[in-house]
Parts: structure tokens; sequence; C-alpha cells
């Protein structure tokens, strides 16, 4: 997943289910908020958040419906599903797990 | 998990829509964003979207497919021969598979035959397959076990003037409790037609119906002349009307009217002979065990009612419809019998697969160049083998179509030629086709897998370079290549040994001494028993019938004899002097040995006044077997327990069992009780076949009689038509095999040949003879080709054996056979070899270096 700021890999996935949690969002709106809610730190290839979204497809984690947007726009927009509920909140604890442990060792002297 | 799988699913069903919508989407972002450039390449994105959904593996299949496909196209010759090798080995098989299952195994197609069993009548010492019609009529009354009971007697009869008919006189609830209505008209009805006084009425086969009575519905309700009385023709079955054997009667009579037609006949009130086949519809929840159990009330209450003709140890023994009638042992015969011939069809698609395998191998290293490039562009060697598999796949699928349409036609024409009966239906079901494409893939295992595994190995990168020369000249002298040779030579041996067996064996019918003489002799029978006429008045017909006969210039001899050669029904018996020998005793006229040809090595054959049941003329191997010489006149028979005289010694004659080993033969003179059942043999001075309207018309003396004649030398064409046709197909099937075998070497060594061009050329240029560079083409086969032939001689040598106790009546230690196989194949093979090696001779040295 190529990132120009060196998105961990794996990690856009549990970025989109994130992002997606508050309501159901189009391809580009999710792509806008991962940008805002990183204060802009994390500038993705905008293009490969659609592999990703397959993926998630696939897996049962998200639903896509065809709506039209405040612009008026056709657009698809993306819901989490209960499974991807459950997988986000799994994948979250783990990140946060695991980047506690990564701290605490550079933390140590 | 699984939903997943539905997910992927229902993404490849509307792959089309969720692609448009994608790219729209993709779009859509795009057009939102200030800089586009930050959204990076829409087609590779798109790429690795659909990578996602996994379906990627689908997409390279299908195009491997259409370029396989393409390739086939554009080799036409290739592939018409791959695909008609294919056919032929793999419809020989279903043919097989499906001969075997319709005609034996597969039930016939009645209501529930698991339920239905034929009754043999059974002592620990004997079977008989049917029994006495009083007797029946007392089992059907008088039981707990069944809950119809079904009877069938067939007889010859005419129809109208002179048509010979083949009948069945059945019991009234035959063709409902068959589960069968008519296509016409009604069926017997147990309540109308099962009563002794009800009118006479018959119902007639489809194929009759249609060959005899012009297909006419108007027939139905008219009035038909049967054996010279009249019966209403009240119904037509459907043609799929299955028989109970594999004989199906022209017309059915209603058992219990027999006496309209044989108005003399004891038929339904004798006690003396197993007349009737019986069936028996067992009750829900009774088991064929249970119901043996239950009957053998019914034969107690037989053997006290009739002492004389049923013993206390007798049972009936149920057969069930769901195993075709058969006893156990029959039906594991059949099946090994055929097993060991399906091992042998089978062996002819291996061949065929072995050599399409070979031509897929030469064609693949024409294409090294091309697999290396794809290899250096970075294909993974499976996707190489998957590449090759499936270019293959069309083959497989045409071999497996074609060889359903073979098996279709090839089963139709041993029925037609075979005069099976129409309701054996060899169309190919759901399960022939399952066979036929399991085969074909089992055939692509070995013609497309192995060659794509071994291509697959190569250096193939390599072959970029030097156009695949390498590569090719490796892949020429791969074991494999070898080894699907010696695959091709050693079955196409086998199975031409095998045939020359076949052959040998109807040569040896053919010419063998069958220790009598049939060709100028006919035969008249008269069915006296039938039509009621019986002990002295039976005597009295036959010798007033000999004399008329005998009064004609044609006649040279007559004789009376109670089982005509070639076909008369015969009893059987062990004798514990003799344990090996199968003993066939007859009943017979004294002139009988002089108009047979049967020599009398010692002893005098019988005389006016012999007692019939104190004097006997044994057969030579009989007299050797038992006694141990020839030296027996006057000695006690048997010899243990004697019970009558030997008068005489006669000749070996197989006279019934054409061809069967361990048959000998026991002749008594004829008794009273004989001449009912007797037929007579006259001999011809020229010509049997003038003596036919002769013994009719001498027959014709008492009205009542329908006489049958024929040529004894039909009789024995009809004995030798299954060999004849076993022999036909293993000829035709080893000469095909040889020739896939011979196209396999041809193929071999013109690959080879054209492969070493260039080393030709410089061998030539450098003054090389010819016959050293011939070596150097043919050596590459030479040791395949003897390998396999060994290993298929050898193998020839079990499978005769095993096959010697079929029917075919194969002898394995043929040597004639051995070298014949071996001497054909051996001249076919070099022939295969040499033809491309001649190009050799023809190649212009310095031409052949310009090849490249």
């Amino acid at each position: 997943m190529p990132t120009r700021a060196g998105l961990p890999p794996g990690t856009l996935v549990m970025l989109i289910l994130r992002v997606l949690r508050p309501g159901p969002l189009h391809g580009y709106a999710i792509a806008q908020r991962i940008r805002q809610l990183s204060s802009e730190q994390l500038s993705v290839e905008e293009g490969s958040l659609y592999p990703a979204l397959q993926k998630v497809l696939v897996a049962g984690l998200v639903k896509a419906d065809w709506t039209t947007s405040e612009t008026g726009r056709r657009v698809r927009s993306y819901k989490l599903t209960a499974k991807g509920l459950k997988q986000l909140d799994a994948e979250q604890d783990n990140y946060q797990r695991m980047a506690d442990a990564i701290a605490s060792i550079l933390e140590s002297t | 998990m699984s939903f997943t799988f539905w997910r992927r699913i229902w993404h490849l069903v509307n792959r089309r829509r969720h692609e448009r919508d994608l790219v729209t989407e993709m779009h859509e972002h795009r057009e939102m964003m200030s800089d586009p450039k930050g959204f990076g390449d829409p087609h590779r994105l798109l790429e690795r979207s659909r990578d996602a959904w996994g379906w990627n593996w689908l997409d390279d299949a299908s195009q491997d497919l259409k370029l396989g496909l393409r390739g086939l196209v554009r080799a036409p010759g290739f592939t018409v021969t791959a695909v008609l090798i294919l056919a032929f080995g793999i419809g020989l098989n279903l043919t097989l598979y499906q001969m075997v299952n319709v005609a034996l195994l597969r039930p016939p197609a009645i209501a529930s035959p698991d339920t239905l069993a034929r009754f043999d009548r059974q002592s620990p010492s004997w079977t008989s397959t049917g029994l006495p019609y009083v007797a029946s009529q007392i089992v059907a009354r008088d039981n707990t076990a069944l809950s119809a009971v079904l009877l069938e007697a067939g007889t010859p009869m005419v129809w109208g003037e002179s048509t010979g008919t083949a009948a069945s006189f059945v019991s009234a609830n035959w063709f409902t409790e068959l589960g069968y209505g008519p296509l016409i008209g009604r069926v017997f009805v147990p309540q109308i037609d099962g009563a002794s006084d009800a009118p006479a009425t018959v119902v007639v086969s489809h194929k009759f119906w249609r060959s005899q009575l012009g297909a006419s519905p108007a027939v139905i309700g008219t009035s038909v002349v049967i054996n010279k009385h009249a019966a209403t023709l009240i119904g037509v079955m459907p043609a799929n009307f299955p028989g109970l054997d594999l004989d199906q009667p022209a017309i059915w009579l209603p058992i219990n009217q027999r006496e309209h037609y044989y108005p003399d006949s004891a038929f339904l009130r004798s006690w003396e002979t197993n007349n009737t086949a019986i069936y028996g519809r067992l009750k829900p929840g009774v088991s064929p065990q249970a119901a043996r159990e239950m009957l053998k009330a019914t034969m107690a209450s037989l053997h006290a009612e009739q002492p004389d003709h049923f013993a206390a140890d007798e049972w009936l023994e149920p057969l069930m419809g769901s195993v075709n009638f058969m006893r156990p042992g029959e039906r594991i015969q059949i099946l090994g019998v055929m097993s060991m011939i399906g091992a042998l069809s089978s062996l002819v698609l291996v061949v065929a697969a072995a050599n399409i395998g070979n031509l897929v191998l030469s064609r693949a290293t024409g294409r090294a160049r091309e697999l290396g490039v794809r290899i250096a562009l970075g294909a993974r060697r499976s996707r190489i083998v998957r590449q090759l598999l499936v270019e293959t796949l069309p083959l497989g699928m045409a071999g497996a179509i074609g060889g359903l349409a073979f098996s279709t036609w090839a089963s139709s024409l041993v029925a037609a030629l075979g005069d099976l009966p129409p309701y054996l239906d060899f169309s190919p079901d759901w399960r022939t086709m399952v066979v036929g494409l399991t085969l074909g893939v089992a055939a692509l295992a070995v013609a497309g897998a192995l060659p794509a595994w071994k291509v697959a190995q190569q250096e193939l990168t390599a072959a970029i370079k030097d156009g695949g020369q390498q590569v090719s000249m490796r892949l020429d002298r791969a074991r494999m290549r070898r080894l699907m040779v010696a695959t091709q030579v050693a079955g196409s041996c086998l199975l031409l040994v095998i045939a020359a067996m076949t052959t040998r064996g109807l040569q040896r019918l053919l010419t063998s001494d069958l220790g009598f003489e049939y060709a100028q002799s006919a035969l008249l029978e008269s069915g006296l028993g039938q039509h009621g006429v019986s002990g002295e008045a039976a005597r009295a017909y036959w010798s007033a019938v000999s004399e008329r006969v005998r009064a004609n210039p044609e006649t040279l001899e007559t004789a009376l004899v109670l089982a005509p050669p070639l076909g008369g029904r015969i009893r059987e018996t062990g004798y514990n002097d003799a344990p090996r020998l199968l003993v066939i005793s007859n009943s017979v006229e004294p002139a009988y040995f002089s108009l047979m040809e049967i020599p009398l090595l010692s002893g005098r054959t019988f005389e006016r006044g012999d007692d019939p049941t104190a004097t006997v003329v044994i057969s030579r191997r009989l007299a050797e077997q038992m006694y141990g010489s020839l030296d027996v006149l006057g000695k006690g028979f048997p010899k243990s327990e004697p019970t009558s005289f030997i008068i005489g010694v006669a000749g070996d004659a197989a006279s019934i069992k054409v061809g069967a080993a361990g048959v000998a033969e026991l002749y008594h003179p004829l008794a009273l009780e004989d001449y009912e059942q007797a037929a007579l043999i006259a001999r011809a001075r020229t010509d049997p076949t003038r003596l036919l309207p002769v013994l009719r018309e001498a027959a014709s003396i008492d009205p009542r009689v329908f006489p049958a004649t024929r040529l004894l030398r039909d009789d024995f064409e009809r004995r030798i038509f299954g060999t004849r046709m076993a022999s036909g197909i293993a000829v035709a099937v080893g000469l095909l095999t040889l020739m896939l075998a011979c196209i396999g070497i041809f193929g071999v060594v013109s690959y080879g040949v054209t492969l070493r061009t260039k080393d030709i050329g410089i061998h030539l240029a450098m003054g090389a003879r010819r016959s050293a560079v011939l070596r150097l083409v043919m050596r590459q086969v030479l040791s395949p080709v003897a390998v396999g032939m060994l290993i298929g001689i050898a193998a020839a040598a079990p499978i005769g054996t095993a096959l010697s106790r079929s029917p075919l009546q194969l002898q394995s230690a043929d040597p004639v056979a051995y070298v014949g196989g071996f001497l054909v194949f051996g001249v076919a093979a070099a022939v295969a070899a040499m033809l491309p090696s001649m190009r050799v001779f023809r190649s212009d040295p310095i031409r052949a270096l310009r090849h490249e």
C-alpha cells in the first residue's frame, strides 16, 4: 500500500472502518475524513482507497448503496455492518495494545 | 466464511455492473478532487480492486482456454486426429459399460423389481427353473409370503397359415403386476381372461404389430388364428415393455386358456414336467429369505400330496428382480469376465491417451520460445502448467462427446447385429455421461497434465536464445516420452495377442473335428407332447413319419433323438467316479451313430429289445476317465453303483456343447416316454435343404401337429455366432490399437528426424554412411518398443488364462497367437519407424544444413 507518510500495512482498512463509525460516507468523503482527522499528516494516494474498500466489501464489513450526495452527484455510500463494527473494535484494541507495547519499548532507557 | 463465498459468487454473477459502478465511482471521485493527480493510476487501482474479489484465476483460465482453442483451430490435423483417437478410446469403454449395464446389470424396467422374485425349484443336488403348472397353482393358493404369483411358459406357435411365432402363455395378472398397460386395446384382466371358460384372447408385442400387422389400430377386436384355433386380438403392448429374460415373445396368451390351442395336452394337469416359470410378488415387509422359509410349508404340502414328484428336501429359491433374477454366482461370474474385458478396453484408452500425450509433448516443444518469454516476464511454472493443461481441455471435452456418440452408435449396431430385444434402451443416460466425462478427465490427466508438467520443468528461459533447440532435444530424450511409447506398444501388443487368441478360438471351432457330421442333415421337431400325443401313439407317429421320410430318394438315413445335436435341451450329470467330467445324457435310435458318423470304438450299438433303463453306450472320454481303459464292455455303469450295462464305446462327439472342455456323452436307447419329445434327424444324399419340405410333408400325417424344420448347419452357425462376433470385435479393436501405436512410433521418429535435420546434414556432409544415420534416428524408439513388446506379450498369458474360463474359451498357451501377434506388431512397428526415417535417405545434406 503505497503511502507518502508511511501508513503501516493493513491500517488503511482500520481507518476506513473508523471514519465510517459515525455514519455512512461515500468514497470521496472517506478520503477527506481520513485526511482531516489525521490533521493532514497522513496523505494516502486517494485511489488506493478503492482496492481497500473492495476488500471490506468482500469480507462483509461494510455495505454499499447508491445515493445522491448533497451536491446532487450520484455517489456510492458505504455503511458499517454489525460485523464491521465488531471487527473495528477488535482491530482498535489490537492496535492500541501494539502501540502501547512499542511505545513502552521506545520510552525505556 | 460461507457468506463471503456467496458475496463473491454474487459479485461474479453481476461482474459487469460492479466494474462499471467502480469505474463511475472512481471517475466521480477524481472529478471532485482539486488535484486529480493525487488519485493515482486508475487502471492499476482498478486491477487491484478486482484482485480483492479473487476471480482472477478464472480470467486467466478462460484466456488460456481461448488461446488453446485458437491453437487447436490453427492445427486442424492435430486436433481432428487427437479427438478421433480420444473418442475411440472413450467410446469403446462407454459401449462396454453401456452394454453390460443395460443388458446384464440394470434390473428390468418393471414395477418394484426389488419385491419381484423368480422361484427356482431346488434340492441339495439339482435345480430347475420351473415347476409343473398344477404345482404352481397350489403355490399360488397356499402361501403366506406372496401377494401375487405370475406364471410364464414360452413355446413356438403358428400365427395364421404358417408364420412361426414366439408365444408366451402367461397368467392373466402378468401385465398389471409388471406395471404396464397396453399401447392400444387392453391387457389381460384376471376377472375376465383368468376364467377357464373365458373366450380366447391374445395380446401382441409392438414389434410383431409393426412387422406383421401393419401397425394398424384397427386390428384390435379382430379374430386371428393361432395354431388353427380362433382368438380375439385385444391389445398391443408398447415397445418398451420388457421381457424378464433376454427373449421377448411376439404374442402373449392366458395360460389358463392353453387347452384351447392344445385340446389333448396334459400341460395343465401333468406333474411330470417343470413346464412353468413362476414369479412371485413378495408381500410388504417379507424378505427373500423369509419368503423361502415361508414357502417351505407349501412345498411340504406338495410333498405330502405328490411324494413321487416332490421330494421332502426341496425348496423354492427366490432370485430377485433387482439383480436381474440372477444367482449371486452367475452375477459374480459375469462381473468377473466383464471386468477383465473392461480392463482390456481401458487399456485401449491408456494407449490412446499416451498417444495424444506424445503429440501434445511434441507440440509444446515447438512453443518452448513462447513459454520461455512468459517465464522471463515473471510467470510462475505452475502458471505454465496450468496454461498447457487448460489448452488441452477442449480436446478432452470433444473426445468425451465423440465417445458418447461412438458408444450410442456402436451399442445400437451390436443390438441390431445380435438381434437384441427392442425394450433394451442403449441410449446414454446421466450415468453414462458421468462415466464418459470421467474417462475424458482421466485421459486428459495423462495426455495433458504429464506433458505440461514435463515441459514446465525445463529451462525454458534458455529457449529464448536458441529457439527452443536445447529444450526440444531434452524433451525428445525424456524418459516420459519413451515411457509413453512403451505403454502404447505394450497395450497394443497385448490386445493383438488377445485378438489372435479369439481368432484362433473361432478357427478351432470352425475346423475342429466335432466328432460328428452335421452339414448334410436336417431336423424335424413335432412337439407331440404339447399336443397331447404320447406313449404308443407317439411311437406310432414317429415310425410312420420315419418311413415316409426314408421313402424319399433324397434321404440317406433317419434317426430319432431326444436332444437334437447343436441345440437340444439336455440333462447334465456329474458322477463321483469321474469328478472332473460333466456327463451329457441323450436317448437315441440305433441309427443315430452311423447317421452322425460317430464311430463305435468297441461293442455294438443298441438293438431292438435292449432295456432302455439298463443299457448304455458311453463315449471314449467317459470310459477313460471313469474306468481308466476302453475295455469296459459288459461292465456296470456308473462304476461304483451300477444301474446299467455298457454295451458299446463311441467316439467323443461334442454334439451339444460345441467346443466345451470336460464334457462326455452317455447314450440310452429311446424309452417309450421319450417319443413325445423326440426329434427326427434326416441325412440327405446331396442337399439337406431339399429334405425340409419332405420332412414337413411327412409330419403332417397327424393334423394336430405343427412341425418345425431346420438345417443343422444353421444351428451350428447360431451356436458360434457369439464367438464370431467376439473375435470380430477383438480383431477390430486390436488393429485399431495397433494403428494408434504405429501413429505414436511414427510421430516420435518423425519428430526426432525433424529435430536433428542439422545433425543429420553434418553427418552426411562428413561422409557418414546413411545406414549409420538411420540407426541414429531409429535408436531412440528401439528400446521402448522392445520393452513394450515384451511386457505386452508377457501380460497376455495370465489374461488369456483368465478369459479361457469365460464363454470366449481362449487357449492361453497358443504359440500361434503369440507368434502371430508378435510378427504383426513387429512388422507394423518397423514400417512406422522406417517411413519417417526414409527422409534421411532423401535429404540433401546442404539443404539440411540451411534448415535453420
